[in-house]
Formats: C-alpha cells, structure tokens, sequence
C-alpha cells in the first residue's frame, strides 16, 4: 500500500465533491490538512449517516478505486458507525459517529476550508481525541494542544 | 480557553510546516507502517464506537496504543 499523497486528497476531494458527499478530513489527518507536524498511515473521513449521502459515499468509495464486496457495499449504504478501509489505493476509516461529536450538522457548521477540503473544526478534532481518551490520544494530545494554540497566536481557525 | 504550557520546539515545527507546501507536508505526514492485527484485513466495519472500541482492546496489541485508558 502507497502512502497516501496531495493526489490523492485531490482526487479524494473531485470525487466526493462530485457526487455531492458531505464529509470531513477529521482525526489526524485533519489536523495534518490544517498545519499540523506530525505522521500519521491512514484518512480518517467524518461522513454523515444520512441513507442519501451513504449511497452517495458507496459511489464515490467505488470510482475512487475501492473494492467492496455486495455485502460491504450495504453496509456502507446502511452508514455503520465505523468502516475501515484497506482495500483501496489508501488507507481510510469512515467514521460516522466520532467519539464527542452529537451531530454531524454540528461539526459541519463549524468546518473550515484548508487547500480546498472540508475538514473539521480543530476543536472537534481535539474534543473527540479527549472524548475517546485512547492511550495513542493521551501520548499526542499534549502536542496537538500546542499546535492548537500556535493556531489561535496565527490568527487561525 | 487557556493557553497550555507548550514546548518551544513544537512551534517551531508548527512554523517550519507552515513553509512547506502542502504537496511536501503531505509527503512528509503520511508514512505507511505496518500495524499488526489491524492492517490484516482488508475491510472491517462495526455497528458502534463501543463496538469497534471493545474490537481493538481485544484483539490488538497494547503497545499499538488504541484501547481506552
């Protein structure tokens, strides 16, 4: 599997674009998109559950290069709470109900455009990370937190 | 909100990333690493968090760092 490069969060951008998805970059790879130093493997997408956007979600997943199988593809129709994905040409996890987060609406209205992509408040990325309190999250919130402020001192968000 | 205590040296690199272009930090962010148990299939999904929470305290190591505290 390659890593995942800027071609492919322009592609992953037209495509969802095109066919109308609402998501979000969120998680790690959100931060990344809105400055943040750090590594991370995999796309994490905040979706929203609603049936016309998991079909529109399906479609796009398919186009992109990902291979479901029938019964994968219904359960993307039916928006699991969390579907990871390593058979595409990256490495992604939908997420359709993070850790913090009530409604996707909420965080869609509090999204910011980076480099052309929705990604997620860096609050909400933040807040979910506490809400989950993994140990990976405990280890990188620290960081993340002073990336947070660095942010705030630029003007940013 | 309050200002946290932060390490020097993290703004630093906050600033160095900010001259970067995107196509470079991206490069730079993403690095494909193999991770035991979780990167052996090539599709899993669950019906909740809770679910995929109890999925990876059981079945993957701890030193991976994804079960709760």
């Amino acid at each position: 599997m390659a890593a995942f490069e800027f071609k492919n969060a322009q592609d992953l951008g037209k495509v969802f674009q095109g066919h109308g998805v609402r998501y979000l970059f969120f998680g790690k790879s959100g931060a990344i998109l809105l400055g943040y130093s750090d590594t991370t493997q995999d796309v994490d997408l905040y979706v929203d559950k609603d049936r016309e956007n998991c079909e529109k979600i399906l479609a796009a997943l398919l186009e992109l290069g990902f291979r479901l199988t029938e019964k994968e593809q219904e359960e993307v129709r039916r928006g699991k709470d969390f579907i990871q994905l390593r058979n595409g040409p990256f490495d992604m996890d939908l997420v359709f109900a993070p850790d913090g987060i009530e409604r996707f609406e909420d965080a869609w209205k509090r999204r910011v455009e980076r480099h052309g992509f929705p990604v997620a408040n860096l609050d909400d990325i933040v807040g979910s990370k506490q809400a989950a309190n993994r140990q990976k999250d405990r280890e990188s919130l620290p960081r993340l937190l002073s990336f947070r402020d660095w942010m705030k001192k630029q003007g940013g968000e | 909100m309050a200002i946290v205590q932060h390490d020097p040296s993290d703004w630093e690199d906050f600033e160095a990333a900010a001259r970067r272009p995107i196509e470079q930090h991206i490069r730079n962010s993403f690095i494909h690493t193999y991770k035991p148990v979780l990167d052996d299939a090539p599709y899993r999904s669950f019906d909740s968090m809770e679910a995929y929470r109890q999925w990876c305290k059981d079945n993957l190591p701890a030193w991976l760092g994804y079960s709760r505290v």
